[in-house]
């Protein structure tokens, strides 16, 4: 990759025409602007139909979702092969030359970085470290290992004449072997999305994927100059040695200095909020160009920045930057992973091949058998260092995983002719490897994994409790570490994480307020939660006419499309889980993201709703219609959930019961979940004292007018809005942030769950006073 | 003593990490037989942890020291500490799933003890509040309130995990150690909890 020129050849529009199959050759002749047609065409054609709706069982991956099947048995850069290959075959067939095979400049420039960037972007770094040790051990040794094995044996095979090799020379073979040893990060991650492997062997396979490419690089070059050398003496060969640490160091460098600077830059963007994206793109890409220019890894470089910038940026930009990020690299990744895999399939077919059975079936074999001999043997070695061995199952798994890619196709095509004669031998051969890799081990590897039982990764919802589990147990760790006087992770964690407090982070961040992670977690929970109710409030959008008669105090609002876009657009990303590996690195489906002041907005409810947690349970009663409707999406409570909802009904009486506060102050030590008929009945009081249009003009004043506040300027008497199973958006804009505690409503944390009988029943009763009154005698019993 | 037996007391604890473990009990101990609480004052980074009262009392913890009794230990001897580090050793490849089983529980029961400050057996409201304001309390931005919320909603999340879906008049008393096993479940506590006691040099600025 070294050597790709930085100025990448021309590619005109000749190059491009072949692509499209005679058809549209005619057509588009008449336009001059054919290449980004004929990519448009392309792209459509494989990429979304966005009315195709996500399915849940499959993997959430826009295209082939017509078949709902077919992703989860083939993996998606199977089935794009397969695409390449009808491609091609109609371009060669409507115009019987070869298609242009796939532009090594523009691989290496266009289409790699930005699927490494989006990998680096939402690596989880926590994982990776703890596995640093490993993985190096794994990307550098291992890589080695086979680039040599593969080599030599090749060449023993080569030297058996019946072959008909005898002319490819130890040191072509040797560049072979380093060329095809290298496990790619593309393949990697296409294959691996689909089956869900615990995120300890994801991290080791994929962070051996990105750190292989140091070895890959300096392996490479130092092979070709090699080959073009008369004579080699021993210090080229430490020469190349040195190479390795300042190609792989350097390009870390490069990329954490990069990173770094983009930080900074993001720290004065708030004016210019538009740009904030670019900054993030050029950078990264800056410095994969940067360390290529130098002939240093580029990957790495990439890697290096992107985990740099993640930390800091994301604190700098605004949501709004920071959500364009997200989606602008996932879709740069996706597309660019698409073309690949195309051209791939394109580039296959044609006459650049030659076919020598020996030469590639014993390339194949010793692919396969250098792989698990290098994973067996050095994890042997790295056993005795880690707390944690690694099982067969997982070597098992970290070997078949090492599939071969794009990488290695575009490095042998960038092999000089003059001096690799049998070039066309190769690239047959890595063909070969490549679709053996990614169809058959791509294929099977979901079954193996099943068959084998491997450990799956938790596709659980993050729970606070765990967010709150996983802090102390840190904690303690390191204290039992610190009292034991033994350096661990932890220890050269914290020391990280004190040097990144005082320093780095006053200087790259805008608004330096340490954040805990505990706290951001739950915010982002609360959000989720709240939007869902409002959510499930839609859901029963055919009240009853006793809850209509209940709900004609409270203020009840059609939420505008507008509105409800956005609440399913981030509830999408929690409920509907599509590839849900953790929230970090699931290429295709992003993180949930939290606005600070809404987050506020919704702790302070939380707060309030607790601590009147006793108060309101005879207004639950009013909910039960509507809440008999609602799903379960989450592992909190029903009981939670509703207490948001009545916030619109109750914001008031929080504002009325002073006194009760205080009461419930002195009775929150337990969680007490457990009705107290007097304190209702004075609530239930108060509450239908409560005026109405007081009520109602605070929402006006806090919220859009555009937004909220149509119901706001009707008349209270045309309140009972059909949408009455509907709540209030609890959070549709940062402007909440405006609303000031009062404003909040009281919340019911000890809402009871409501099962539907109960809808018929009060229906029949028709009274609801009446029923309200009658709570004493009637423990809401569910 | 005999070393050795302290090893197959306290489990795979080799010789040589109870070698270790000795050099640094005497270095706390400044050279006495037992270890106070004071003593834990002469840790330097334990300052820095949040929750440095807990893990200090838990060295303390008589449940912890598997003695019958309850409440606070004054001192403890080698025995104690050892035991109590046995609480944080590593896996190993040839357990079988009774002993694996049995291991969790341990080490669970250990950061149980940790959360239940009152030895009642049950992690209440306050007590997980107490908790959570510790672990954010090296957070001078964050509010009390806050803390106080995100204890509510993660004990409110424990209830539905542990109790499902409660009555009205049901209350949820605390978190007992079955729930809280319960709560663990999903996590692999046995491959996260350890300290590597290889290595273990003890550095100059311990003193």
């Amino acid at each position: 990759p070294g050597q790709a020129p930085i100025a990448p050849k021309s590619h005109s529009p000749s190059n491009f025409r072949c692509f499209m199959p005679s058809l549209l050759l005619k057509v588009a002749q008449i336009g001059s602007f054919e290449p980004p047609v004929m990519l448009c065409r392309v792209l459509l054609v494989t990429r979304n139909e966005p009315c195709v709706p996500i399915q849940k069982d499959g993997d959430g991956f826009p295209s082939f979702h017509l078949y709902h099947k077919l992703p989860s048995i083939v993996p998606e850069s199977c089935l794009l092969i397969l695409v390449g290959l009808l491609l091609g075959g109609i371009i060669f067939g409507a115009e019987e030359k070869s298609p242009p095979v796939m532009n090594s400049d523009v691989f290496f420039l266009y289409l790699l970085p930005p699927i490494v960037l989006d990998a680096g972007y939402f690596m989880p770094t926590r994982l990776f470290f703890e596995n640093f040790g490993t993985i190096f051990w794994y990307a550098v040794v291992g890589t080695l290992w086979n680039a040599i094995g593969i080599g030599i044996s090749l060449y023993g095979i080569c030297q058996i004449s019946a072959f008909g090799l005898t002319d490819i020379t130890l040191l072509q073979n040797l560049l072979f072997g380093s060329l095809i040893s290298a496990v790619d990060p593309v393949a990697v991650l296409a294959v691996f999305e689909n089956i869900h492997v615990n995120e300890q062997l994801y991290i080791l396979v994929f962070g051996e994927s990105l750190l292989n490419d140091a070895i890959t690089v300096v392996l490479y070059n130092l092979f070709k100059s090699f080959c073009q050398m008369r004579t080699i003496k021993v210090i080229d060969i430490f020469a190349g040695i040195a190479n390795f640490f300042i190609v792989g160091i350097g390009g870390v460098l490069i990329g954490i200095l990069l990173g770094f600077v983009a930080a900074f830059t993001t720290r004065f963007t708030h004016k210019i909020r538009v740009i904030e994206p670019l900054f993030v793109f050029l950078y990264s890409y800056l410095s994969y160009i940067t360390a290529e220019m130098f002939h240093l890894s580029g990957i790495m470089a990439i890697t290096a920045c992107a985990m740099t910038m993640n930390k800091y940026v994301e604190e700098n930009v605004s949501q709004k930057s920071y959500t364009t990020i997200k989606y602008f690299m996932k879709m740069l990744s996706s597309v660019s992973e698409t073309l690949i895999f195309i051209f791939m399939g394109v580039s296959t077919v044609g006459k650049n091949h030659e076919w020598n059975w020996a030469f590639v079936s014993f390339t194949l074999l010793f692919c396969l058998i250098w792989r698990a001999l290098g994973v067996f043997v050095l994890t042997q070695i790295i056993n005795v260092f880690r707390t944690i061995p690694l099982t067969f199952k997982d070597q098992f798994i970290i070997a078949y995983g090492g599939l071969r890619g794009a990488i290695c196709f575009s490095l042998v095509f960038l092999l000089p002719p003059a001096v690799f004669p049998r070039k066309k031998l190769f690239i047959t051969a890595v063909i070969v490897v490549i679709f053996f890799t990614v169809f058959i081990q791509g294929i099977t590897i979901r079954p193996l994994v099943e068959f084998l039982d491997v450990k799956r990764s938790n596709k659980k919802q993050p729970a606070v409790s765990e967010e709150i589990y996983n802090r102390f147990f840190d904690h303690v760790k390191t204290g039992i570490e610190d009292v034991c006087g033994h350096w661990g992770h932890n220890f050269w964690r914290d020391k990280f994480k004190k040097f990144d407090n005082k320093y780095l982070r006053r200087l790259l961040i805008r608004e330096n307020q340490p954040k805990s992670s505990i706290v951001s977690l739950y915010k982002k929970l609360e959000i989720k939660h709240a939007i869902e109710m409002a959510e499930s409030g839609m859901i029963s959008k055919v009240p009853s006419s006793v809850s209509l008669s209940d709900y004609h105090e409270a203020k009840i609002k059609p939420l505008s499309p507008t509105e409800m876009e956005n609440m399913r657009e981030i509830l999408t990303k929690n409920l509907y889980q599509i590839r849900h590996r953790t929230m970090s690195y699931n290429r295709h489906s992003l993180a949930a993201d939290a606005s600070e002041k809404q987050a506020k907005e919704i702790l302070i409810r939380r707060r309030h709703s607790l601590r009147e947690s006793l108060r309101k349970t005879n207004s639950l009663s009013r909910e039960r219609p509507a809440a008999a409707n609602t799903k379960r999406f989450l592992s909190l409570p029903k009981n939670t959930k509703l207490p948001e909802k009545l916030r619109v009904r109750n914001k008031t009486s929080s504002r009325v019961g002073d006194s009760s506060d205080s009461e419930l102050d002195a009775a929150t030590t337990v969680l007490n979940l457990r009705p107290r008929a007097g304190k209702i009945l004075r609530d239930q009081r108060l509450r239908q004292q409560r005026p109405l249009p007081e009520f109602r003009v605070e929402w006006k004043n806090e919220v859009d007018g555009s937004q909220v506040g149509r119901g706001e300027q009707q008349d209270p008497s045309t309140l009972p809005q059909p949408s009455i199973g509907f709540r209030q958006p609890l959070l549709t804009r940062p402007r909440f942030g405006t609303l000031s505690r009062e404003d909040l409503t009281a919340d019911h944390g000890s809402a009871r769950p409501m099962p539907p009988p109960r809808l018929v029943r009060q229906a029949s009763q028709g009274d609801r006073p009446r029923n309200k009154r009658t709570i004493d005698n009637k423990p809401w019993t569910y | 003593m005999a070393l050795s037996m302290l090893a197959q007391e306290s489990g795979s604890v080799t010789s040589e990490q109870i070698e270790h473990l000795h050099r640094r009990f005497k270095q706390l101990s400044q050279d006495q037989l037992t270890i106070r609480k004071e003593n834990f004052d002469s840790i330097p980074d334990l300052e820095f942890n949040p929750i440095r009262g807990k893990i200090v009392h838990a060295f303390f913890d008589k449940r912890n020291l598997r003695q019958e009794s309850d409440g606070l230990a004054e001192e403890i001897n080698f025995e104690d500490f050892l035991t109590i580090m046995s609480y944080f050793r590593p896996i190993e490849m040839n357990m079988d799933e009774e002993q694996l089983d049995r291991f969790r529980k341990e080490k669970l029961k250990f950061l149980f003890h940790m959360y239940d400050s009152d030895h009642d057996g049950k992690i209440t409201l306050q007590e997980y509040r107490n908790v959570v304001e510790e672990l954010l309390s090296g957070n001078p931005h964050l509010e009390k309130e806050s803390a106080r919320s995100i204890a509510d909603g993660a004990m409110m999340e424990a209830a539905s995990i542990c109790v499902g879906q409660m009555g009205p008049d049901q209350v949820y008393e605390g978190i007992t150690f079955e729930d809280f096993l319960k709560m663990w479940q999903g996590i692999d506590i046995e491959t996260k909890m350890h300290v590597r006691f290889l290595n273990v040099d003890t550095i100059a600025h311990c003193y």
